[in-house]
C-alpha cells in the first residue's frame, strides 16, 4: 500500500494538533483530519491552558504580537458566593508576569486555528513535506478494523490507511465508543456542561476595570451561588479585548434539580460582584459544551489497542481539583506523548498494543496521570454539596459580620465565626470536611 | 447589563449550510419514548439550545436546527430516546464558532 500513512489523527483541537506538530518535528508522515471548517471552529473552553506545554510546540509564542493566544494568567481568584456577596481569596504576583508563562487565556476558534498554522509551517519544514496533511471540513465517520486491530478511517465514500491511528475527537468520543474502547452510553455521571458568554469590551475599559497591565490577565472562578445549587461552579477570565464568563453545571445534578443553564448563567451574571465588572459590555458570542468531570471512573477502558490511541478528552483526561480546571495542558502533554510514541513504534516496525502501551505507561508519569490519580479525591469533594452551598454561605455570612461595622458593640470574630457556623453547618461537618479536605488537596 | 434571551443568544450563532432549505438532521430522537416511559424529560430544560421542547399537552418536541453539538443530550438521556452523530460538513447544520 503505496499511500499508508504512519499515522491518521482524528480530530484538530490541542490534543491533535499537539500529536501532529510532534509527529511533522519526527519526520513522520501523518494526516490530520478536522470536521470543522478550520481547527477550533468546533471547539469550545472556559477556558485558561495551564503548564508550560505550549513553549515547547511553538518555542518563544510570547514574541510574536499576534499570537493566537489571549492574555498570560498574572492574577488568581476564588470567589465564595452567596445570593448577594462575594467573599474572595486573591493572589497577584510580579512572578507570574515573566515569561514562561504558566497559564494563558485562550478563545479556541482563534488559538487551534493559529496553533494549526505552525502545524502547517512544522510539515513544510519537515522530511515529507509533500506526504503529511491538514485536511479540514471532513467528517471521518468510521474507524476502519482488520482482525481486530486499527488500520484506517473512512470518512464518505474514501478509506484511508495508516500504520495508527490516533483518536483525538474530544469529550464526544464517537468512534472511541465504535472501537470499543469505551460504553455506548456514558452516564451523566461523569460529565458536566459548561455554557459560557464572550463579552467584548473597548480595551481600555477592561484594562482599567480589571487593573491589567500589557498582555497580563486574571483567571477566576466562582463556588457557590454561581451555580444555583447546582453541583458545579462558575469562571471569569479576561482576553484580550473581552472577558469569557460562564458556568460548570454537573450534569446529573443539572438534570434532578430541574434547572436550565442559561437561566443559571443570567442569575449568575446579575450578582452584584458579577454584573459591576460586565457594565457595559456587548455579548459577541454565546457557547455550550460537555466537559468531563475528571472522575476517573468516567475513563475509556484503556488508552491504547492494537493500532490505536486515544488523545485528550476522547481519554477523558481532565481534572478540577480546586486549584485550576486543567484539560487543555492534558490535551497537549498527551497529544505529545501520542505522538511519541507513534515515532517508537514506527522506528521499531511494530504498531501492535504490546508496543503503543507505551503511551499508557508515559502518560502514568507524566502530571496527567499522576495528577487525576492522586487528586480523585479532591474531585468527589469538590462534587459534594457542601462544596457548592454551606462553605459558600458560611464564608459570605461570616464576610458580612466581620466586615460590618453598625455603631454597635462589636463581638469578636471567633463568636462571629461560631454563628455563621451554626446557621449553615455544624462543627461536626466542617471538621469532616477538613479532614477530607486536608487528605485529598 | 441588559440580559439576553435564548434566541438573542443562538442569533449571535453561526450556523453552518444556512441557506440550505433541506439540511439532514445529526441527531435522531424517539420522542414516542420520551412521551411515554421517560419520567423526567430532561431535555426540555438541560438543553443549552432549547432543542427539545414541550407543547401545552406536555408532549416532547425536538428540532435539530439550533443544535450547538455540545452533547449535553448524548448524556442527559438515560432512556435511550437519542441517537447523536456529528453534522456532515456537506449537508448537515452545526455550528461554526468564531471564538469558542
Amino acid at each position: 500500500m503505496e499511500d499508508k500513512f504512519d499515522c491518521i489523527i482524528v480530530g484538530g483541537g490541542i490534543a491533535g494538533l499537539s500529536t501532529a506538530m510532534t509527529l511533522a518535528r519526527g519526520g513522520a508522515k501523518f494526516l490530520l483530519i478536522e470536521r470543522g471548517e478550520f481547527c477550533g471552529s468546533k471547539n469550545v473552553s472556559g477556558g485558561v491552558l495551564w503548564g508550560s506545554d505550549l513553549a515547547r510546540l511553538v518555542p518563544n509564542y510570547w514574541e510574536e504580537e499576534e499570537g493566537g493566544w489571549e492574555r498570560f494568567v498574572s492574577h488568581r481568584r476564588l470567589t465564595f458566593m452567596d445570593e448577594q456577596s462575594a467573599f474572595s481569596l486573591d493572589f497577584k504576583s510580579g512572578h507570574f508576569a515573566e515569561p514562561p508563562y504558566s497559564g494563558v487565556t485562550v478563545l479556541r476558534a482563534r488559538f487551534d486555528n493559529w496553533l494549526a498554522g505552525k502545524v502547517e509551517e512544522a510539515i513544510a519544514e519537515s522530511a515529507h513535506p509533500d506526504e503529511s496533511f491538514l485536511a479540514q471540513n471532513i467528517l471521518v465517520e468510521e474507524v476502519l478494523m482488520e482482525d481486530g486491530r486499527v488500520v484506517g478511517i473512512r470518512a464518505g465514500e474514501e478509506k484511508f490507511f495508516a500504520d495508527s491511528v490516533i483518536l483525538a475527537e474530544g469529550i464526544n468520543n464517537l468512534l472511541t465508543r465504535q472501537v470499543g474502547l469505551q460504553s455506548d452510553y456514558v452516564p451523566a455521571d461523569y460529565v458536566a456542561v459548561g455554557v459560557k458568554e464572550v463579552i467584548q469590551f473597548d480595551r481600555s475599559v477592561l484594562e482599567d476595570r480589571f487593573q491589567l497591565s500589557g498582555l497580563g490577565g486574571l483567571s477566576n472562578e466562582f463556588v457557590g451561588f454561581a451555580s444555583g445549587g447546582v453541583e458545579g461552579g462558575g469562571f471569569l477570565y479576561t482576553n484580550r479585548e473581552s472577558v469569557s464568563i460562564g458556568l460548570v453545571l454537573g450534569m446529573k445534578d443539572l438534570r434532578e434539580k430541574k434547572h436550565t443553564p442559561y437561566d443559571l448563567l443570567n442569575a449568575f451574571k446579575a450578582h452584584p460582584a458579577v454584573a459591576d465588572t460586565l457594565r457595559g459590555g456587548e455579548v459577541l458570542e454565546y457557547s455550550a459544551h460537555v466537559v468531563s468531570t475528571g472522575d476517573i471512573r468516567g475513563m475509556p477502558r484503556e488508552l491504547y489497542g492494537d493500532g490505536v490511541l486515544l488523545a485528550g478528552e476522547a481519554a477523558n483526561l481532565l481534572l478540577n481539583a480546586g486549584k485550576a480546571i486543567q484539560g487543555m495542558d492534558y490535551a497537549m502533554r498527551s497529544g505529545l506523548l501520542a505522538a511519541e510514541t507513534v515515532l517508537a513504534a514506527k522506528q521499531k516496525g511494530d504498531f501492535s498494543a504490546a508496543t503503543l502501551k507505551r503511551y499508557r505507561d508515559a502518560l502514568e508519569e507524566s502530571f496527567v496521570l499522576q495528577d487525576m490519580r492522586n487528586f480523585q479525591g479532591a474531585v468527589h469533594l469538590l462534587h459534594s454539596p457542601q462544596m457548592f452551598g454551606a462553605v459558600p454561605n458560611l464564608v459570605c455570612d461570616f464576610g458580612r459580620q466581620f466586615f460590618t461595622v453598625d455603631s454597635e458593640p462589636s463581638k469578636k470574630s471567633s463568636q462571629m465565626f461560631r454563628e455563621s457556623v451554626k446557621r449553615h453547618s455544624s462543627y461536626w461537618d466542617l471538621i469532616k470536611l477538613g479532614f477530607k479536605a486536608s487528605r485529598s488537596l | 447589563m441588559k440580559k439576553l434571551t435564548l434566541s438573542e443568544r443562538l442569533g449571535l450563532v453561526n450556523y453552518r449550510n444556512q441557506g440550505r432549505s433541506e439540511a439532514k438532521p445529526h441527531i435522531l430522537v424517539e420522542t414516542d419514548i420520551c412521551n411515554s416511559v421517560c419520567p423526567h424529560k430532561c431535555t426540555t430544560y438541560v438543553c443549552p439550545a432549547n432543542c427539545y421542547t414541550l407543547d401545552e399537552l406536555g408532549q416532547v418536541h425536538f428540532q435539530f436546527e439550533d443544535c450547538i453539538e455540545c452533547g449535553t443530550c448524548l448524556y442527559a438521556c438515560d432512556q435511550g430516546a437519542v441517537t447523536w452523530n456529528y453534522p456532515n460538513p456537506e449537508s448537515g447544520r452545526g455550528v461554526t464558532w468564531n471564538l469558542g
